[in-house]
């Protein structure tokens, strides 16, 4: 290999392993990084806690109209479960995670346990003093009365302020 | 030589930016837990703007050949479309997860008996999610789907897509989606969300009703009446 074919292998491997470097766990290679959204995370985006306490963080949710998403414990096991995914930084912990419960919902002639409009999920974290960026995704699948779509994953990120 | 230095200098810059993002990468996945998903309170309120999220369906592929394809059934048998040359074919993507697409299959299941004789084939294409680096997982998944399909009692074909099919029929957004295929392989119908069983049955003689037969097959004395 010469210098020239050296160099080209090295702006491409270095592109290749940026290009990882910046995914996150839930991420894939998929085409869903593009997908249209249907649920959106609104706020907060910066939240203060007291450094080593318990504390909890509401996460704020909203579907998109004329849409439902299945709530944490679907009415059947086949359907695909609301989850939050979440990437800790070092010197934050979170989990366990409250979900609202979900509402009844008869569509297409069944009976389904979901969410619609604004829901707020509620998340437990301990952080040492400091600014943690925790970055998150909303696991779920929506569907209107005549169609179902493929699950996505909504980016939640949160800037915590730990004093 | 004075370019050989500079050669050297960005080969130098380019692989100490590769090492800077291997560790930060090792670094996150070191740093990153998976799921977190447990329970709680607050009903949220209900919607009632009936608008849908997308735009309104326009057949991506009307009055052209189905692209062909090869996958496998719940069984492990391959399928191809191009095996079914000379019938009509309606091809429905469908998953386990999808409510809507529970009304529409036993209504498939009933065409499919009353229309067989005369050349039809329904292929159930699932787009449920398959793991496939995980075998024990992947078994399970391919059982779930047999047992769904046995449910909602599909006496045709259910193939699994793997996701390369769904792409040349338009990207598969919803479900259900359904394409009917004429005898000659063309895609003379396609919708989009679960419809009335009539727009179904009007599409299957339509399907029916065009290209050519294949051989001993009975003509659907119904066909005239379809749009």
């Amino acid at each position: 290999m010469n210098l020239p074919q050296a160099v080209a292998f090295a702006v491409l491997a270095l592109a290749v392993a940026v290009a990882d470097a910046q995914k996150l766990p839930w991420e894939t290679n998929n085409a869903q990084g593009n997908a249209k959204q249907f649920v959106k995370f609104v706020y907060p985006e910066q939240v203060s806690v007291a450094a080593n306490k318990d504390s909890v963080v509401e996460l704020h949710f909203a579907v998109n109209p004329g849409l439902h998403i299945n709530s944490h414990v679907p009415s059947e096991k086949s359907f695909i479960p609301t989850q939050l995914i979440v990437a800790e930084p070092p010197g934050i912990t979170v989990g366990p995670v409250d979900f609202p419960p979900g509402t009844d919902f008869t569509s297409a002639g069944e009976k389904l346990s979901v969410y619609t409009g604004e829901f707020v999920v509620r998340a437990h974290v301990k952080a040492k003093p400091g600014e943690h960026l925790v970055q998150a995704a909303l696991r779920y699948q929506a569907c209107d009365a005549l169609s179902c779509y493929p699950p996505r994953n909504a980016p939640v990120a949160v800037d915590v302020v730990a004093k | 030589m004075k370019r050989n230095y500079w050669v050297i200098l960005v080969v130098i810059v380019a692989l100490g930016l590769i090492a800077w993002a291997g560790v930060t990468n090792y670094k996150r996945r070191k740093e990153s837990k998976m799921p977190t998903a447990v329970l709680s309170a607050t009903p949220p309120t209900s919607a009632s703007d009936p608008a849908a999220a997308d735009a309104p369906f326009k057949n991506p592929l009307a009055d052209k050949q189905a692209p062909d394809f090869t996958l496998h059934d719940t069984t492990g048998k391959k399928v191809s479309l191009s095996d079914y040359k000379g019938k009509a074919v309606v091809l429905d993507f469908w998953a386990t997860w999808c409510a809507p697409c529970k009304v529409e299959i036993p209504w498939l299941a009933k065409l499919h008996d009353q229309y067989a004789s005369q050349g039809l084939v329904i292929l159930g294409v699932s787009e449920d999610d398959l793991d496939q680096d995980d075998k024990a997982a992947l078994t399970k998944e391919k059982q779930q789907i047999a047992d769904s399909a046995a449910k909602l009692g599909i006496n045709y074909p259910v193939l699994l897509d793997d996701k390369e099919v769904s792409k040349p029929y338009g990207g598969i957004d919803a479900l259900p989606t359904t394409f009917f295929v004429d005898r000659n392989g063309k895609v003379v119908a396609a919708t989009i969300g679960l419809v009335d069983r009539d727009e179904i049955e009007a599409n299957i003689k339509k399907a029916l009703g065009s290209g050519d037969q294949a051989p001993g097959q009975a003509p659907d004395p119904a066909q005239k009446g379809a749009s």
